[in-house]
């Protein structure tokens, strides 16, 4: 892999530049030091970057929502007018991302392509730039180490920023990522001998900070062999308070709705985040649910990730960025459920 | 793509949550969209999490139906007029019933939805514009007991303690709240101590609710004995001792009259009145005088009550008995229902007192808010009530109504006796963010900003005052309330509604306001205050009552229990509850406008016990009639283990099959407020 240097001091200015050519998303951080990756406004991204915090915890909603928004359009109608309202390609770069959501990007992007090309989505998703930094501080709910997802990545990435101090080495994934380091080869530096031995230690160093470990593998089994005891989704379907939430923040979550929205002879016609644990989710017309029990529903949300999903894809839906935890009122989360059935 | 940090719309929780926001370039600026909601991970209530409703908050908002443009009646439909031609109406209709028949004849309905600054300006306008105390909003129908009771016995009637207090606590006693239903981030917390932790729990409800499953003690008491068998608890409290005398003697008065009155409430006799079995209130009453941190959560179940007020006090005598208010993780801790009808009551829109609990009949009182708002002679005498406003509609004396983002064809009781009222007016103008039943009866609608279109605070069920901000401009030609209700003042000929941003409104209302003293906007980010809140300087407060209550020594006032207004009899020999659910909100104008919510839950229901259900031959989704004295509707039911034998539960969330058509409109003497938890209707399967 090459590797380049990127000092600190100019990561603002790369971003500034890089905006004109790309809508560019960064974590930002906001009230009470919430941060979310945001688009940097032409007009306001400096001021903006400011508040730029690359050593964020976690951002609370995942980056698939700048390709895979919460509600979007799919067509709008006037009398017998119809208009798509497919987003325009637009090459977009994704400036701060952790290797777990990144993981979470590469499997929603196989998932639109697929079955079908789900047009709404691939439009915004297809001209993309993916830049880790990766972490350095995992948190408690993490364990990316365990689904093999991060801390860092060995590819899948267009750049790779590891930081060692006050400078990033950045490695460089792919033909795009290093097309971009040589358009704005002015805020790039070589990289040092010294530089790459450091950023093996600073990988190193937060691997060994994952303190969350399971054994994945067995998991994935059992998942697989269906050997998961039905007492262990009683247990949590009680619990759950039915938010949607663990779902809705989850990098690997794809399920919408689609719904209608008319007025006279106007509307339009809307997809929006979806979640398979609610009831409504597979009731059939005639008032049947063949997943109405709770247990089931739980079931279902957890076979998705660990069993269907790598029976499909070959990789499980799990990135073990711990969301779902963290999101979830009742202290529910999918690592609890991989430390449980590869155990027993 | 803009994103905002605003307060959830829906429940007393207050979640913090963000509100992502898409301005097309090809539509107007006014044509912007919300295309997401998401939690705030460092909000204190929310702390990443939201539930169902908070994580779809975002689709009510764009839908096409919302009201856009001002409309008037006409030829049994509305027609689309302009801002100027409708304010106009309005503030002329007012004045003339006004001059016509006295400031008596009109009434005012505030918005326990609205924001602060919006109530405090609906009851400026009724009290500085139109002279009138006939100013009051929902919480008539939902705490007024608690703000009665708890003022009476405390000396303030909001929730004692802090929602992140659950964390902490030994021991809940959740009584008349379905709490993982109505207020999922506080049911949550319960449901984490008591699995996490190992706090005890004890449910009194007559439903067997979610909690229920959770509880060490869970008690199934008749609808309406509450008095009864908080009594029965004091009694075996003061029996065996279990009651602390240090704090009983330091901080509190009366507590003979409370021994005397609760000497016949022995377990034996209680349950014949309750029908819990006379052991399990004994083990209550041990293991709540025995937690060190034992916090009593309630909220409908014991205020909507004729005796929602000796509920209320009954549960503060418990709470003062075993010395369990006035420290962290204990208290008194009634949930406000909606997102600010803590604010609502805060900000006076009720008919006996001002901003800040300050009673109409004081003198001083007055004089100081003539003093700010450039008028003289504010009216003295308490004004009407919700439930009496209706009434007098219906007898002819109220001629004109002025209801903000409320619904009472759907939320108040016995709903044929509204719809007349309503119909009997001169003259009722309502703002609305969508066409509701009661908007249909209205001669004037003015279209509303939600809660994205605009800045503002909400006051959540903990006391805290926080911000709402504008994500989105109104849509169409909506303006936000506070505006609506600026301009009418102004059409009436006054000056003092002159304000260029809600934090302007906030300012006034701090300077009014003691326990509002120390809140401005530059105060509240990011995550808002805890009233009181008296001085630019203060921290807010995380629990009330600490070394001594808000009125000096806390009052034991002692009730004898008394049954329900109408119980079954021959006819009707069901006993009907209300209530709410989780995926529902209310009169369900934004929840049933919500995908996903609608998915869960697209229709109304009833729910009835397997054996009942076996006796009338009703089968899951049956249909059934369920009739009253006032009325009747026809559902489907649910059969569920949930209610007792010969009870029935209605969800009031659906206009189709309206709970409050079958409601009894009696209420609690001194608050008013209705006994939607017990009457008497009976069911046959159609």
């Amino acid at each position: 892999m090459k590797e380049r240097l990127l000092k600190k001091d100019n990561v603002k200015a790369l971003c500034v530049s890089a905006s004109d050519q790309w809508e560019t998303y960064v974590p930002l951080e906001g009230f009470g030091g919430d941060v979310q990756f945001t688009k940097l406004d032409n007009e306001k991204r400096e001021l903006s970057l400011d508040k730029l915090n690359l050593n964020y915890e976690i951002l609370t909603v995942p980056p698939k929502v700048t390709v895979f928004p919460q509600l979007e359009s799919l067509f709008r109608f006037q009398d017998e007018k119809i208009s798509e309202t497919v987003k325009p390609k637009a090459p977009i770069l994704l400036f701060g991302l952790r290797a777990c959501d990144v993981k979470g990007i590469l499997f929603t992007d196989d998932f639109f392509k697929r079955n079908f090309e789900d047009i709404y989505y691939l439009n915004r998703s297809m001209n993309k730039l993916l830049v880790i930094v990766g972490c350095k501080h995992p948190l408690e709910n993490c364990f990316c180490t365990s689904t093999k997802t991060g801390p860092f990545l060995e590819s899948g990435f267009d750049l790779q920023l590891v930081d060692i101090g006050n400078k990033c080495l950045v490695e460089i994934g792919s033909e795009k990522g290093q097309e971009f380091v040589s358009s704005y080869g002015k805020f790039f530096d070589e990289a040092s001998k010294d530089d790459v031995e450091c950023s093996k230690i600073a990988k190193r160093d937060a691997e060994e900070a994952v303190r969350l470990r399971l054994d994945f593998e067995e998991a994935i089994k059992k998942f697989c062999d269906d050997k998961v005891p039905r007492e262990i989704y009683e247990r949590i379907a009680e619990r759950c308070i039915y938010c949607g939430g663990c779902l809705y923040v989850c990098p690997t979550c794809t399920c919408f709705n689609v719904f209608d929205d008319i007025k006279a002879s106007s509307g339009g016609r809307y997809r929006n985040w979806d979640a398979c644990v609610f009831a409504g989710y597979t009731r059939e017309a005639s008032g049947h649910n063949p997943r109405f029990e709770k247990w089931l529903r739980t079931s279902r949300r957890y076979e998705h990730k660990l069993k269907y999903d790598y029976l499909t894809t070959g990789t499980s839906g799990c990135v073990g960025c711990g969301r779902c935890l963290s999101s979830c009122p009742v202290n529910i989360g999918i690592s609890q459920v991989i430390e449980e059935v590869s155990k027993r | 793509m803009a994103r905002v940090l605003t307060t959830c719309i829906y429940c007393g929780c207050g979640c913090g949550l963000y509100l992502e926001s898409e301005t097309c370039p090809e539509r107007s600026r006014r044509d912007g969209m919300i295309v997401g909601s998401y939690p705030s991970r460092n909000h204190p209530v929310s702390k990443g999490a939201l539930c169902v409703k908070g994580w779809n908050a975002y689709e009510f908002i764009n839908k096409l139906d919302r009201l856009k443009a001002p409309l008037i009646k006409s030829n049994g439909g509305f027609e689309e007029v302009s801002w100027d031609i409708a304010l106009e109406m309005v503030s002329r209709r007012l004045l003339k019933i006004k001059e016509k028949y006295g400031e008596e004849a009109l009434g005012f309905l505030s918005s326990a939805k609205a924001t602060n600054e919006e109530n405090f300006l609906m009851m400026k306008l009724a009290r500085a514009v139109f002279k009138t105390n006939n100013v009051d909003h929902c919480a008539r129908l939902c705490h007024a007991s608690t703000v009665v009771g708890l003022a009476a016995t405390f000396g303030s009637g909001a929730m004692t303690n802090s929602i992140n207090e659950f964390e902490d606590a030994d021991l809940f006693l959740v009584t008349g709240s379905d709490t993982t239903e109505q207020h999922p981030l506080i049911g949550s917390r319960i449901i984490n101590a008591v699995n996490d932790r190992g706090a005890g729990l004890i449910v009194v409800d007559p439903r067997k609710i979610e909690l229920a499953k959770y509880a060490t003690i869970y008690m199934a008491q008749d609808n309406g004995t509450d008095v009864a068998w908080i009594n029965a608890m004091c009694n075996v409290i003061i029996k065996e001792g279990l009651y602390d005398k240090k704090y009983i003697e330091q901080r509190t008065e009366n507590f003979e009259e409370l021994k005397r009155t609760v000497e016949q409430y022995t377990p034996e006799y209680t349950e014949k009145i309750t029908k819990i079995p006379r052991d399990l209130l004994v083990r209550a009453a041990r293991l709540y005088a025995e937690s060190k941190k034992a916090m009593i959560v309630y909220s409908m179940g014991i205020t909507q009550h004729t005796t929602g007020v000796d509920n209320v006090k009954s549960l503060a005598n418990l709470a003062m008995l075993t010395a369990h208010v006035g420290f962290a993780s204990t208290g008194v801790n009634p949930l406000r229902g909606q997102n600010n009808v803590q604010g609502a009551c805060d900000l006076g829109a009720l008919p006996n007192v001002f901003s800040g609990y300050q009673q109409v009949t004081d003198d001083t009182a007055r004089a100081k808010f003539e003093g700010m708002w450039k008028v003289k002679n504010l009216p003295s005498k308490p004004g009407l009530t919700v439930t009496e406003i209706f009434n007098e509609a219906l007898k002819g004396n109220l001629k004109a109504l002025y209801i903000m983002g409320e619904n009472p064809v759907i939320s108040d009781p016995d709903s044929n006796h509204i719809r007349k009222a309503l119909e009997k007016l001169e003259f009722l103008a309502v703002n609305e963010i969508f066409l509701s039943d009661t908007a249909q009866y209205a001669d004037v609608i003015l279209p509303a900003g939600s809660f994205a279109e605009k800045d503002g605070t909400f006051t959540n069920t903990e006391r805290r005052v926080e911000r709402i901000r504008k994500a989105i401009e109104p849509v169409g030609q909506a303006r936000p309330d506070w505006e609506i209700l600026s301009e009418i003042a102004r059409r009436c000929g006054y000056k003092g509604m002159d304000y260029s941003h809600p934090s302007q409104i906030m300012d006034e209302i701090a300077q009014l306001t003691p326990i509002y003293g120390g809140i401005s906007y530059d105060r509240l980010d990011p995550f808002g205050l805890q009233w009181p809140c008296p001085s630019k300087e203060h921290p807010g407060t995380p629990y009330l009552h600490k070394d001594k209550f808000a009125k000096g020594k806390g009052s034991f006032l002692p009730c004898a229990y008394a049954a329900a207004d109408e119980l079954p009899d021959d006819e009707y020999n069901f006993v009907l509850s209300t209530g709410r659910i989780y995926w529902h909100w209310h009169t369900g104008t934004m929840s049933r406008r919500t995908s996903t919510l609608d998915r869960e839950v697209p229709a109304g229901y009833v729910e009835i016990n397997p054996k009942d259900a076996e006796k009338l031959k009703i089968k899951k989704g049956g249909r059934v009639k369920i009739s009253s004295r006032r009325g009747e509707i026809e559902t489907s039911a649910v059969v569920t283990e949930k209610v007792k034998e010969g009870s029935i539960f209605v969800p009031f969330h659906f206009s189709e099959a309206a709970a409050n058509v079958l409601t009894n409109p009696a209420v609690d003497p001194v608050a008013k407020i209705p006994e939607y938890k017990v009457c008497a209707v009976k069911i046959e399967k159609i």
